[in-house]
């Protein structure tokens, strides 16, 4: 078994600090950390921050930007919680990047517990854990916004919002972001969405930059082939395809906008996983998007 | 005078033959007492026999009477031994004459001499078939009930008078005409039809496969989908019960009072919906004199829970077994009996503990940890024991408005047409394998023999667990489901188009 403890904790002071972390208000005169601590990863960084309520649509969006990101070397900073935050390291792992955690509570506190197996997978590629609290500090309501002020300053590119309520830790965020001077980026949402709201709201304000792809935040001219996918020799397939590039549905809501019956149509929709063209969840459809 | 009087007991599922010896003694303070293992309601069966011989006209022997239940060391319960001890009396006292000939006296007495009704007339009627009475009395209530026995009379009897009247010779009872059950059995009305519900096509079909091979099925959903409705309207695609199907079913419902006065044989498959509150015993059966539970009530039929994970963690895991035997052995101190339950399990839960996890219009309210437990009671044993796993999205109601023309409604006669189809080339097909009746119930063993793939089907299959991580007993779930979807589409040989709509019906959660 893996364990986390294995890896020493050790205490870096502010002087050996990456720039951008030593000119934010309330800089903090150390850290503490696990891994192998190198001011280089913080050089291309981008801080993602979102709801830990995530939505279906939020984690699809975050899975492909922070993949296509991680794949350029841009290193991912996020908090570590549960939904936007753990969707980050993840997608950033499974794509050989590297991911910085800053933690709400001391670095042999568990927070959330489901997330051991994150923990020792970020350390093992070349990731860091990060925290200013001593090493068996309970996080509590304040220490999270916090911390949060680490995640934007370790940041070289801006933050990313990915979801977010209106009232939410999020938004704070994006607020001490544009305090110490980063860019803020955020993706839309649906209207009436409650996790859209505030990223909406961000944008309509010009709070923040709309975003739409991974382009938008870091340019390398790379071609996407998500038109290649819409190809196929199938009529039935394509009828399929084409509806749901407008929105996810049910089998029975297929069904009734195809016209085909639910037996034939079944049948398709299995063979089209295994092709990996759509994913099914829910009891819903979906495009699959990586 | 001693007078022998014959009456039946049930035990379990079992009814067996009691002597009912009534001594009306010539000398003695009087008295009446009752021995032989009685109950408290077989107890107090005396002031009811007393005040029903007064209250028909007839005089109540002052003497000593006593009553001896034989087997003595059986144990007697319920208030159906009255009729038998009031006509031992009335004989013993020599206020009429029953004759020589065998007969059988079963039933409670009110105060004024009417007979109640009872449980488990059909028993004794199939009793007395056994051991050759040709006559017996019971309650006009449930005497239709026994009147699909044939080779016996049965007198319905509505108050002591009738009976006395009968056997003095002054006006006799006309015994009931024999039901023919085939003719009940056509007779069969749907409760509620699919062509009722709107919109859940895919739903419908995985009802259809679930009711052609047997096979129990999970729905998922969040509140309002259709969940309930669903479930209600499957008996009515179910193959209608075979004869001797709803003898057997006739039994179980006898025993434990749930045919309704005046109805004869259960023709209707059963569909039994407990709470999730029940309690085991009450599940599974049990008790100290052991009375079936919710799973043999349903047995032919559906047994249909909603809030599947709510059940209490020994429930869930007490249904383990029956659901593989198809039946259940109850051990008490009484003595040992044994129910069967071949049911069909129709599970119904939310999605999460608020309902609407997943849900496009709704946000969910759960904590991550509370999604996790309530997610990891839906694991383990008993999800393995089912074949269709289906999630029941919620009903847009204006799309289903707008939509209207489009959406084609079919009704559950024409479903059941094809189900009783399927179910034809089964019945065929297990001939030879013992407790083999349906898709559902067939062994590893016998797929490779019954479940033929094609070439295609295989590669298909192959294909499927590689890409979806499909454990062992998932992939042989799958072949089962396969065959029943074409057995429905009347092909010997399982091709790749059945694996590929079987395929919609796994577990479909992420890790």
């Amino acid at each position: 078994m893996n364990n986390f403890r294995k890896w020493e904790i050790k205490k870096i002071d502010k002087k050996d600090f990456p720039p951008q972390l030593k000119v934010i208000k309330n800089c903090p005169e150390f850290l503490y950390y696990r891994g192998n601590w190198d001011n280089k990863i913080f050089e291309k960084s981008l801080a993602v921050v979102g709801s830990r309520r995530m939505s279906r649509y939020g984690q699809e969006i975050s899975k492909k930007m922070v993949s296509e990101l991680a794949v350029q070397k841009i290193s991912i900073i996020s908090g570590f919680m549960y939904g936007v935050d753990t969707q980050s390291h993840l997608s950033a792992l499974e794509m050989g990047g590297i991911t910085i955690a800053v933690l709400g509570g001391g670095l042999n506190v568990l927070t959330p517990p489901e997330n051991e197996k994150l923990y020792w997978q970020i350390l093992e590629n070349k990731g860091l854990i990060i925290s200013e609290y001593e090493k068996d500090f309970q996080p509590t309501l304040w220490s999270f916004p916090q911390r949060n002020r680490i995640v934007s300053g370790l940041s070289s590119l801006g933050i990313l919002v990915v979801e977010a309520g209106l009232k939410s830790g999020s938004l704070v965020t994006a607020r001490i972001a544009r305090e110490q001077g980063k860019k803020v980026w955020a993706i839309p949402g649906q209207i009436g969405c409650s996790v859209a709201e505030g990223t909406n709201y961000l944008i309509k304000n010009n709070l923040a930059k709309m975003v739409t792809e991974s382009g938008d935040i870091f340019k390398k001219s790379s071609k996407t082939n998500q038109e290649v996918i819409f190809e196929s020799l199938d009529p039935l397939e394509n009828l399929i395809l084409k509806e749901l590039k407008v929105e996810a549905l049910s089998m029975d809501e297929l069904s009734i906008k195809s016209g085909v019956d639910v037996v034939q149509l079944s049948t398709k929709i299995s063979m089209m996983a295994l092709e990996e063209k759509v994913v099914e969840e829910n009891g819903k459809v979906y495009l699959n998007s990586v | 005078m001693l007078t022998k009087i014959l009456s039946v007991a049930n035990l379990g599922l079992q009814a067996l033959e009691i002597e009912c010896e009534v001594n009306v003694a010539a000398k003695g303070f009087p008295a009446f007492t009752i021995v032989g293992l009685a109950s408290k309601a077989v107890e107090e069966a005396r002031e009811r026999v007393k005040t029903a011989i007064i209250n028909s006209d007839m005089e109540f022997p002052l003497a000593k009477i006593t009553v001896n239940l034989a087997p003595a060391d059986l144990p007697k319960d319920g208030a159906c031994y009255d009729l038998p001890i009031a006509m031992g009396i009335l004989s013993s006292s020599n206020q009429i004459d029953l004759g020589e000939e065998k007969v059988y006296f079963f039933g409670e007495l009110s105060l004024d001499g009417t007979l109640r009704h009872c449980r488990g007339v059909f028993l004794l009627a199939i009793l007395a078939k056994e051991k050759g009475v040709k006559k017996i009395f019971v309650p006009r209530l449930c005497a239709n009930e026994a009147a699909v026995v044939e080779g016996i009379e049965v007198f319905p009897v509505d108050n002591l008078k009738e009976v006395i009247a009968h056997f003095r010779g002054e006006k006799k009872i006309r015994p009931l005409k024999k039901i023919e059950s085939e003719e009940l059995l056509e007779n069969m009305r749907v409760q509620f039809d699919f062509s009722e519900i709107l919109g859940q096509n895919s739903a419908k079909r995985a009802l259809e496969i679930a009711a052609a091979g047997g096979h129990n099925v999970f729905l998922m959903g969040p509140p309002g989908s259709g969940k309930t409705m669903l479930s209600r309207a499957l008996p009515g695609i179910l193959p209608p019960l075979s004869e001797a199907e709803s003898l057997e079913v006739t039994k179980i419902y006898s025993i434990t009072g749930n045919i309704a006065p005046g109805s004869s044989i259960i023709r209707e498959r059963p569909f039994r919906s407990p709470h999730h509150t029940t309690s085991q015993i009450g599940l599974i059966g049990g008790g100290s004199n052991p009375r079936p539970g919710e799973i043999t009530l349903a047995h032919r039929g559906v047994l249909f829970i909603d809030e599947f994970p709510e059940l209490s963690r020994g429930s869930l895991e007490a249904l383990r077994q029956p659901m593989e035997d198809g039946y259940v052995s109850i051990s008490r101190a009484a003595g040992s009996v044994t129910f069967p339950c071949q049911f069909m399990l129709v599970a119904a839960a939310n999605p999460c503990p608020c309902g609407f996890l997943g849900d496009s219009k709704k946000e969910c309210r759960c904590n991550v940890h509370q999604i996790a437990n309530y997610q990891k009671k839906l694991s383990g044993p008993i999800m393995d024991r089912i074949d269709i796993h289906l999630t029941v999205p919620a009903v847009d109601v204006n799309q289903l408005m707008i939509n209207k023309e489009n959406i084609k409604s079919e009704k559950s006669e024409e479903i059941r047409k094809r189900v009783v189809a399927a179910r034809e080339i089964q019945r065929q097909r297990f001939l030879k394998i013992e407790g083999v009746y349906s898709n559902a119930d067939m062994k590893n063993k016998h797929l490779k023999e019954l479940a033929k793939l094609d070439d295609k089907a295989n590669i298909l299959l192959k294909m499927a667990v590689n890409k979806f991580n499909l454990s062992a007993r998932t992939y042989f779930r799958l072949i089962k489901v396969s065959r029943t979807i074409a057995d429905l589409d009347n092909s010997e040989i399982i091709l790749d188009k059945h694996v590929a709509e079987a395929l919609q019906y796994r577990v479909k959660h992420e890790d």
